[in-house]
């Protein structure tokens, strides 16, 4: 066996040196889940721990089987080597197989694969049980954000004029159990707040359970999961869990329709800007008031997020972009901000004052003025917001009034 | 047999001097060498090197869009490729490494190899043999010319409805992607037909099935795997060309369709799919790792039967792709189970691979460097494949990047690394002359780093939470560093593509002044390497009498009852020499099987512009059909002067045998 060029073993050693770093410091580094919102592995409600727990084992026994291999592969290259000053005449010993070997290596693995089967079996059944006591939302997808339905009265149907239509954020109270039922209006999505529950496709036409619990106050992230089209990756969840009395007054402050013209006149003209244009797709409750169009909603998009409460919220536009400081962590006002730190609406999210002050006018402006530079959609086709052509002053008119929502 | 009447099954010979012209078209062509050759050969090794160099063109394309992926990528909020863009060039990427890709380097192997190691002279029907290689040509050359008339698919490999609607998808990209897989698929099914009944029926005397070689068995169970999946899929596209192009409502939901439909269709397609894209891939590796062991396959019946055991039970699995689709606990349960289990045959397999080696005196040659290399990278697939059967943890990781490792893992570390591992170990007996042993090695230890430094990371991305099919990401996520890590590991990849590429040319340049390869460089096992390298045309001469697994070897070797090997024959002493093949019966070119693909495309084309240009491909069809069934299967003016029986049994072809190599003679002219 000649000689391999020095070159060639030099780079055998650093492949194989680089892997096992890689691989050391992909292991060390799945434990540091601090400052990534979307992680699979920092449970926080009882559905994310129960897939935990079966993770922890399960991806145990994994490594374990890999390292066994591979070691076994790497200690048989190294012991069975062919020695370079051995005969060429001289062979191994010519063994065909053992059937016993065979048989037990067969029947192992299928009872590694029973014990993991009984702990799926088990955790499927805890995450399919419906909890007593849980507030039902209806979340449908729809090209390229969530519109999220609260039956407030469990009368069983989501569109009664006690129930809230809304869009973006999801609102909760923290250790109460929600079911969740996903759908879509278009194609199918995903729905995924990976810190809370694993996720579920909302498919057209389907109506799907999903669980989920916060065991604390605090966001949860969540990103569409399934193909969606052109902005895919720019449809994003926001899920807000808050505290029940929190809770109770922003579910009060939902079920108030938009009342009274603004006292501002700038607002004012800005109202009467969203009700030529905007109302087209748009809807806030108690001025063009849609529910029963939404009711029946076309299966090409042409209803937008309901703007009732808007200034509830923490994000807008698929919850890319923050309506709310903080901006980016840098600081910077450019829209597409940083939004791994979510706005915060303050007092505004149940109801209480919008703290101008804090809005991020910037991308709220640019939005306005040309919505499709922003975030890519199709409006040509009805999915998306279009470039309305707006003035200058018309969009100052128009965030005037938008500050009003709350 | 009913094949063995003395009658010739062709047409009788003519005596016509000018040229026998059936449709008044063409003369029968009789070019064996040169360009010409190339489009009228029927010859499956000749097929088989155009599967693989056609492969490895899709593959220059398909690993160029991998890297604009990856170069999109290296940064949040890249802006290499708009989000239309993005989405094209993945789906593309998907449907390109899978279908023009991994398939027909599958095909290419198993095109070349069957009738070498069964001890045939050609596949069953070998004018379908060309047109499945022509068809899958066109097919794959017609999705890609999509990116010059309107762009390419972008609803992702998987299609998912109502998203591949026309509404939601209006331009043609989906179309092409379409009615290029319909084709294609025509392609994988006439090919798949083809096989099965080479093996079945045109095995050398004595090669009982549990004699055939492990490639041949695993290639066979792929083309079963093959025979039912396909028309699955072809199915499921024949609904959307409707629904897209005549205004049907197989998947529109405002009619009451239910979207889950295409999911089924597509999945039950597509998981038998991926074992008939990694099965060819375990045959190679099970055929090289005892050759460079220097001892037999441990449990030979073993690794056939696991082989079979998938093919089977790839079918009970497909709905673990759907676990979060809303199917209902009951299901999802099946789904997880029977996922579960199929781990347990591919574990005997890996099992059995580790057994081989132990005790054996391993040589290190580039092939072995691979097939190792794919036990290694094949079992973290396998293992993030048990981790997804456990449906509560696929909910976390489905549609992430986890997914986007795992099956890289399966289908490059497993699939890739056995057939490049499969292309240095044949490489001699195909072209005649080794790759360069050291540039092997460095293309070995290139691809793992490349490999490994590109999809290890998309484990951690994807279980800290980065979805799959996103153009975008944002900063603050923690996608950073691993996906930067990936883009570099993705040009090293590319890289030892290139070292492999190069290798080729320069090994052939350096083969020049080399003594020619002999038939059996690696000192081998089955009876392939009995014959001259390159191949002859008539690859035998004669027909060999198989009298165990690993033949050959065993003409070289005999084992005394201890298991001790002692050799009892030079190579050179049982190795069959290049003959004149004179008198040898060899099917005759055609250009019909390239006529009659042509028409597919062109038919496709009329699909999607006009109707018109679908009549004239639909013309070509039938004429092209035409002149097929009129022209004899072989050339009425040659080499019939060999009817003679036993003229061509093996020296120690015993009396019990003629018979049936009389009906090998026979069924090889039914193509």
């Amino acid at each position: 066996m000649q000689r391999l060029p020095k070159i060639v073993r030099v780079l055998a050693v650093i492949s194989f040196t680089l892997v096992v770093v890689l691989f050391a410091a992909l292991i060390v580094n799945s434990f540091q889940n601090a400052g990534k919102p979307l992680t699979t592995l920092t449970p926080q409600g009882p559905s994310s721990e129960s897939i935990q727990k079966l993770l922890v084992p399960v991806t145990s026994i994994a490594a374990v089987v890999f390292v066994g291999v591979l070691g076994a592969a790497l200690l048989i290259s190294w012991k069975f080597r062919e020695r370079k000053d051995s005969d060429p005449d001289e062979f191994p010993e010519q063994v065909h197989g053992k059937t016993a070997l065979e048989i037990g290596w067969t029947i192992l693995p299928a009872l590694i694969l029973a014990g993991i089967a009984v702990g799926t079996v088990m955790t499927l059944i805890n995450l399919n049980r419906e909890e007593p006591n849980s507030i039902n939302v209806q979340v449908a997808g729809q090209q390229w954000w969530w519109q999220y339905k609260y039956d407030v009265n469990n009368d069983g149907n989501f569109d009664g004029p006690e129930d809230i239509t809304t869009a973006t954020e999801m609102v909760i109270p923290a250790g109460r159990p929600i079911q969740v039922t996903t759908t879509s209006n278009d194609v199918i999505h995903s729905f995924w707040i990976p810190g809370l529950n694993g996720k579920r496709d909302a498919v057209p036409g389907l109506r799907s359970p999903l669980k989920l619990q916060a065991d604390e106050p605090g966001i949860f992230r969540g990103q569409c999961t399934e193909f969606c089209g052109l902005s895919h990756a720019n449809m994003r969840m926001l899920v807000r869990a808050v505290s029940t009395s929190d809770y109770d007054a922003w579910v009060k402050n939902q079920l108030k329709d938009h009342a009274a013209d603004p006292a501002d006149p700038t607002a004012l003209a800005g109202k009467k800007v969203w009700q030529a244009l905007c109302a087209q797709c748009h809807v806030i409750n108690g001025i063009n008031d849609v529910k029963m169009k939404e009711t029946k909603p076309p299966l090409v998009s042409g209803v937008a997020p309901n703007l009732t409460h808007l200034m509830t919220r923490g994000t807008f536009a698929g919850s890319i972009f923050n309506l709310y400081e903080p901006v980016s962590s840098d600081g910077s006002p450019l829209p597409m901000g940083d939004v791994a730190a979510a706005g915060d609406p303050g007092a505004a999210l149940t109801g209480g004052r919008v703290n101008t002050a804090t809005v991020n006018r910037v991308t709220l402006e640019a939005w306005l003025r040309n919505a499709p530079a922003l975030k890519p959609m199709y409006p040509q086709g009805g999915r998306g917001m279009p470039n309305l052509n707006l003035t200058e002053e018309q969009i100052d008119q128009l965030v005037a009034f938008l500050e009003t929502l709350n | 047999m009913a094949l063995t009447e003395d009658r010739p099954l062709a047409l009788p010979s003519g005596g016509s001097d000018d040229g026998y012209t059936p449709t008044g078209v063409f003369t029968r062509p009789t070019a064996e060498t040169g360009v010409r050759s190339w489009f009228t050969t029927v010859d499956h090794k000749k097929i088989g090197i155009m599967y693989g160099a056609a492969a490895i063109f899709f593959l220059i394309i398909g690993g160029s869009e991998a890297l604009l992926i990856r170069m999109q990528l290296w940064a949040p909020r890249g802006t290499l490729l708009s989000a239309n863009l993005y989405n094209q060039v993945y789906t593309m990427h998907g449907t390109t490494m899978v279908f023009l890709v991994v398939m027909p380097i599958g095909a290419a192997f198993a095109n070349y190899l069957i009738p070498l190691q069964i001890g045939a002279r050609d596949v069953a029907f070998p004018r379908i043999n060309a047109f499945s290689f022509w068809a899958f040509l066109f097919g794959g050359v017609f999705i890609n010319s999509s990116w010059l008339l309107g762009g390419g698919a972008d609803g992702g490999w998987f299609m998912y409805a109502p998203n591949s609607g026309v509404i939601f998808s209006p331009t043609h990209g989906i179309d092409f992607w379409n009615l290029g897989l319909i084709i294609t698929g025509i392609a994988s099914l006439t090919g798949a037909v083809n096989l099965i009944v080479t093996v079945l029926n045109m095995r050398a005397p004595g090669m009982t099935l549990m004699r055939m070689p492990i490639f041949t068995w695993m290639a066979l169970v792929s083309q079963f795997l093959l025979l039912f999946a396909i028309p699955v899929l072809t199915s499921a596209q024949v609904l959307l060309m409707l629904d897209r192009g005549f205004h049907a409502n197989f998947f529109n939901v405002s009619k009451g369709a239910n979207p889950l439909l295409w999911e089924h269709l597509f999945w039950i397609f597509g998981h038998p799919e991926v074992y008939l894209m990694i099965l060819p891939a375990f045959g190679l590796v099970s055929d090289i790792l005892p050759t460079f062991a220097r001892k037999p396959i441990f449990g030979y019946p073993f690794i056939v039967f696991s082989g079979i055991a998938i093919g089977f039970m790839g079918w009970g699995v497909w709905a673990h792709h759907m676990f979060v689709s809303g199917i209902g606990p009951i299901s999802v349960t099946t789904f997880s189970l029977t996922t579960m289990f199929i781990a347990v045959p591919t574990g005997v397999k890996i099992l059995n691979w580790t057994a081989t080696m132990w005790g054996g005196k391993l040589k290190f040659s580039s092939p072995m460097l691979f097939s190792i290399g794919l036990v290694t990278m094949f079992t973290i697939g396998g293992l993030s494949g048990v981790m997804h059967s456990v449906a509560p943890m696929d909910s976390q990781q489905t549609d992430t990047y986890f997914i986007v490792a795992h099956f890289h893992y399966v289908l490059f570390g497993g699939a890739f690394f056995g057939f490049v591992g499969g292309f240095y170990f044949y490489w001699p007996k195909a072209f005649g002359y080794m790759l360069n042993e050291s540039l092997g090695k460095a293309n070995f230890w290139l691809m793992l780093l490349g490999f490994n430094l590109t999809f290890a990371p998309m484990h951690v991305l994807g279980l800290q939470g980065m979805s799959r099919r996103i153009y975008t990401y944002d900063p603050g996520y923690g996608f950073e560093f691993w996906n930067k890590v990936a883009t570099i590991g993705a040009f090293t990849l590319a890289s030892s593509i290139a070292l492999f590429v190069f290798n080729i040319f320069y090994s052939r340049a350096k083969a020049k002044n080399l003594p020619p390869v002999g038939p059996d460089p690696w000192d081998a096992r089955t009876i392939e390497w009995m014959i001259p390298s390159p191949t002859p045309a008539y690859n035998f001469d004669p027909i060999p009498t198989v009298t165990r697994v690993d033949d050959f070897w065993y003409r070289k070797y005999g084992e005394t009852k201890d298991g001790k090997l002692v050799r009892i024959a030079s190579t050179a002493e049982v190795a069959q020499q290049r003959t004149d093949g004179k008198g040898i019966h060899l099917p005759s070119p055609s250009y019909w099987p390239l006529v009659l693909a042509f028409g597919l495309p062109i038919a496709a084309y009329g699909l999607i512009f006009s109707l018109w240009l679908a009549l004239v491909g639909a013309i070509i069809v039938v004429g092209a059909i035409y002149g097929w069934v009129m022209e004899p299967p072989d050339d009425p003016d040659k080499a019939h002067d060999d009817h003679g029986p036993d003229a061509h049994v093996s020296d120690g072809g015993d009396a019990a045998v003629p018979e049936t190599v009389d009906a090998v003679k026979e069924v090889e002219t039914v193509g």
